[in-house]
């Protein structure tokens, strides 16, 4: 492997590296718009210019490849800072600077290179600027909005169309300095991951319709966490405001999403919004709900889940929302009360393909965690009740007592029909975070947080074990279901007391097979491939996606 | 016009746009001579003549040809670069207009030595004449037995495709002319990696100039040693056509000796226009820095001019006599190129309309000190750091101008006034 100095820092890279990439391995950063590391290099912006010892003219940093040793790279010589400063006026004195009304300040490249590289003050005195009129607000397509005013002509957008989500919607028009992008006519940007532009565009010109205007964007909280849209387990930023979540961005991965995410995962945020509220817990008293305090609440529910045996069998329903953890600790209350009868229900979504360079990732769920919650002992035993009896056949009438332990898992819980049917059940326990038909149907309601409100982990369509964090905590009345199960658990058997979702990870390692040697903080930053699994469909759910029974609702 | 006609022996004959025709003048006979040669006898002789390409950079032709790796699993091309589109440049249409027949037997040469089948002739799309001209050669070239799956019974396969451009001059830089050819939007390439390796379908590729595949005709007939006999010394050999616009008497387009004084050129096409002075003089195409009055005794060739701060480029010499108003002038080649910027890399793209704009105010009597101050800062950004030539070539006449003619400017602009009136010397000249 060659070896290069960057910036007096020896570094050794693969032949064919680039320098920016080899800067980066040693901690110099050479600035850059038209590079990206997943689209095909162009050399385009010209910011990236360095000094290579030995060569004439300044070369892009982008298109030069580390071949053989003995390179000296000087990213911030007397000429390489003089061709960056020129850069940076070129692109700014056209632009509009129009920074207070623009959705990408806080996080724009012209500005962070400004104040690297730019100057204050502007030696282009015209009284008119080059605009593009009439071209401020071009919608691209349902998600992206373009403003041509802003755009540095770096292409990376048009790039992503034809490169990574393979559908050419964006291209490169006219020419010189009235050189624009935008849509073929007649063909709107409406692929499934439109709105990666918007996340690669350096600038304010592609800005998303969900975001716009929205948020300042140093306003906002990130946390680390994980798509709940399907169970292809992309990472995402998840960015709120004091608990009002405002977006979803891609978070690197290379092993799942790498750099993208779908338009439907970054808009599933606002069911959270857009859904009601389970705010506090509820028992049903002469035909009414009732708010309660959560002891009463779980005294009640287990008191039935104990009582009701005599009255036919106790069922519990899942679903792939559930946090593997929550999905084990519902196995074991399952266990508490020796009930065969425990399953989970999944929607089926359209499949959903994210790109990344092993070829993609791809979702069949319409919940994140199947897998997960399989594995954590969500699958009915032979012969015991499963979710599709109870939702489809009307087997629900033959339970004493069924614990739906997701309000919201999916059409179902919405479903007039189904909610008749699953409320043929002498008792009806729902816990969950949104208000549904369903919820309302039960007889001990148990509110729980948000998937933005709880940690835990995910198991994806391709094995990946993923932990997610609690972004922001729940509101006063509302628990995360970890917490919840536990203290239900308690009441079965005390060692359940107080846990965490590390501590109730750590103990369903010890138990199953699937999760051996694993450990909750020892789960690498971008997952861990659970060994022994076949990738893409569980072993529980041998039959394809098309044999499942379509939901009900549909 | 001094010494023997080479390269323009066919000019005037009209019968030698006809394989019959042009092999009566001993047309054709190069190729079979090249036939008999092994591919690397024949790029041996290229590289010993010292040609040098005439299309504007001068890169020594048979290298070019010696960097298509011999052995390739992909097909390998000939690409003819005829998109003859920087101002004041005229010399290739006239090469194809009378001699269509040279240019097929100089691709053919080239395939031959590099072992391409197929060459692509990128002309210009204004040149729809020279266009008729080499498809109705072409047609007859194949009908000849000399294009076509066994070109003069060699057994050697050659087919020639004319393509024509849509009009850009971007489409000229080489890089800019194969995404073209290959249908997309004409812009250049980051380069490495080069044409040679990766050229038009992602195949090895020469890319070529109407006139130097014309010479490659020559040098295969009379042999290096004759080649290199003509011009200044063995980095600057052949002839060379000049093609001499601008304020003289007969403008038009001339063969001398690679490295003629500009003094000879001027004498050979009658002097300058009704015996007015010289002022200055582009040496070699738009893109060429301005040379003055002074310089007149300079010798046209590569590296004489690039020593004196400019270049020979095409060879395109554009003569301004002193009513030329040189801001105007320059003006004009600052709007050229920033018309024909492709707009992709950020220096050519804002800084030739940052030149053109300022130069236009200067022109029209609003220009400030500042303003050629800023100039001639703006100006050096705009070269060296662009993704190809063309930021390059965009900023030569400017700074020329800048530097040359700076004092003419500034008491202009002091003066408050449109640099020089505007005068009509053409018109003059017809109604005398």
């Amino acid at each position: 492997m060659p070896t290069l100095t960057i910036d007096g820092r020896t570094v050794e890279v693969a032949a064919g590296t680039n320098l920016i990439e080899a800067g980066l391995k040693v901690g110099v950063q050479i600035p850059h718009y038209c590079y990206h590391p997943r689209l095909s290099v162009v050399g385009q912006c010209r910011m990236c210019m360095v000094e290579i010892e030995g060569m004439g003219k300044l070369q892009a940093a982008c298109s030069t490849q580390v071949m053989k040793d003995g390179m000296v790279v000087r990213t911030n010589s007397t000429s390489a800072d003089e061709a960056q400063r020129a850069i940076m006026e070129f692109l700014l004195i056209n632009h509009p600077l129009d920074c207070p009304i623009c959705d990408q300040a806080g996080e724009c490249g012209l500005q962070d290179y400004s104040y690297k590289h730019g100057q204050s003050f502007s030696r282009f005195r015209f009284d008119e600027k080059r605009t593009y009129p009439e071209k401020e607000r071009i919608p691209l397509g349902p998600t992206v909005m373009l403003n041509m005013n802003r755009c540095i002509q770096c292409t990376r957008c048009v790039r992503f169309t034809e490169e990574i989500a393979k559908t050419s919607e964006l291209g490169f028009f006219e020419r010189g300095a009235h050189a624009e992008i935008g849509t073929f006519p007649g063909k709107p940007l409406d692929n499934p991951l439109s709105t990666c532009v918007v996340d690669i565009c350096p600038v304010g010109a592609l800005t998303s319709t969900r975001f716009r205007f929205a948020e300042r964007v140093w306003y906002l909280d990130k946390k680390p966490s994980i798509c709940t849209g399907c169970d292809a387990g992309c990472n995402i930023t998840l960015e709120h405001k004091a608990g009002s979540i405002k977006r979803y961005k891609p978070r690197q991965n290379p092993e799942v999403n790498d750099f993208w995410m779908c338009d439907y995962g970054r808009s599933t945020h606002e069911r959270y919004r857009d859904l009601p509220r389970l705010a506090f817990p509820q028992i049903r008293r002469n035909q009414a709900l009732q708010a309660t305090g959560w002891k009463e609440a779980i005294d009640h529910l287990a008191h039935n889940l104990r009582s009701r045996r005599t009255e036919g069998a106790i069922a519990f329903l899942g679903s792939g929302f559930l946090s593997t953890e929550e999905a084990f600790l519902l196995t074991k209350l399952a266990t508490a009360v020796d009930s065969p009868h425990r399953s989970i229900w999944v929607d089926s979504g359209p499949t959903r393909h994210i790109p990344n360079l092993q070829g993609g990732i791809t979702g069949h769920d319409a919940a994140p965690n199947r897998r997960g919650a399989e594995l954590a002992g969500l699958i009915p035993a032979p012969g015991a009740l499963a979710s599709e009896d109870l939702l489809l056949e009307g087997a629900a009438a033959q339970c004493g007592a069924l614990f739906v332990a997701d309000s919201d898992f999916g059409r179902a819980a919405n479903d007039a029909k189904v909610v008749e049917r699953l409320r043929e059940a002498r008792f009806l326990a729902v816990m969950g975070w949104a208000d549904t038909l369903l919820a309302r149907a039960a007889d001990v309601i148990l509110p729980v947080a948000t998937h933005a409100e709880r940690a835990g982990t995910f198991v994806n369509s391709a094995g990946r074990i993923q932990r997610f964090e609690r972004a922001f905590p729940a509101p006063p009345q509302v628990r995360p279901a970890v917490e919840v199960l536990a203290d239900l658990l308690s009441r079965f058997d005390t060692k359940w007391s107080t846990v965490t979702p590390a501590t109730v990870f750590d103990l369903m390692a010890e138990e199953v097979g699937a999760f051996s040697g694993l450990r909750y903080r020892e789960i690498a930053a971008e997952g861990t491939r659970l060994s022994g699994l076949s990738d893409g469909r569980p072993p529980a759910a041998t039959d394809s996606a098309a044999a499942r029974p379509a939901g009900p609702g549909t | 016009m001094t010494g023997e006609r080479v390269l323009m022996r066919n000019v005037g004959r009209p019968e030698a746009r006809t394989v019959r025709g042009y092999r009566e003048g001993g047309g054709y006979d190069a190729l079979a001579k090249a036939l008999r040669l092994q591919p690397e006898e024949v790029i041996e002789e290229v590289k010993r003549s010292g040609l040098r390409g005439r299309g504007g950079a001068g890169f020594p032709c048979g290298s070019k040809w010696s960097f298509v790796p011999r052995q390739s699993p992909k097909p390998k091309y000939i690409v003819c670069n005829a998109d003859e589109s920087e101002p004041g440049t005229f010399k290739d249409r006239l090469l194809m207009e009378h001699d269509p027949h040279q240019l097929i037997e100089g691709c053919i040469i080239a395939g031959w030595a590099v072992g391409a089948n197929t060459t692509y002739i990128y002309i210009r799309g204004e040149y729809t004449k020279a266009t008729r001209i080499l498809e109705d050669a072409v047609r007859d070239a194949y009908d000849s037995g000399i294009l076509g799956s066994n070109v003069m019974s060699s057994g050697f396969r050659h087919d020639i495709i004319v393509h024509r451009g849509a009009g850009a001059y971007i489409c000229g830089e080489e890089t800019g002319m194969l995404e073209s050819l290959e249908g997309k939007r004409g812009q250049p390439r980051v380069k490495p990696p080069f044409p040679a390796l990766v050229g038009a379908f992602g195949c090895p590729t020469v890319i070529n100039n109407v006139e130097t595949l014309c010479c490659a005709t020559h040098i295969l007939l009379r042999g290096a040693d004759w080649f290199k006999a003509i011009g200044t010394d063995e980095r600057n050999t052949g002839p060379k056509l000049y093609a001499i616009s601008g304020h003289v008497e007969r403008p038009g387009t001339y063969e001398y000796p690679l490295g003629v004084t500009f003094q000879q050129l001027l004498d050979g096409c009658g002097g300058m226009y009704r015996g007015r002075e010289l002022k200055a003089f582009i040496p070699g195409g738009a893109s060429a820095p301005i040379m003055l009055a002074a310089d007149r005794e300079i010798r046209m060739d590569f590296d004489t001019l690039a020593k004196a701060g400019s270049m020979l480029g095409s060879a395109a010499v554009i003569v301004m006599d002193e009513t030329t108003c040189m801001v105007r002038a320059i003006s004009r080649l600052a709007r050229f190129f920033a018309h024909e910027s492709c707009g992709q890399c950020t220096p050519c793209r804002e800084g030739t309309h940052w030149m053109e704009i300022l130069l236009h105010r200067i022109e029209s009597g609003h220009g400030s000190e500042a303003d050629l101050d800023l100039l001639a800062r703006v100006v050096p950004n705009v070269g060296g750091i662009s993704l190809c030539a063309l930021g390059d070539a965009a900023q030569g006449p400017v700074r020329s101008l800048v530097q040359k003619f700076g004092d003419e400017i500034r008491a202009n602009i002091r003066a408050g006034r449109y640099p020089m009136p505007l005068q009509r010397h053409f018109d003059q000249g017809a109604a005398a």
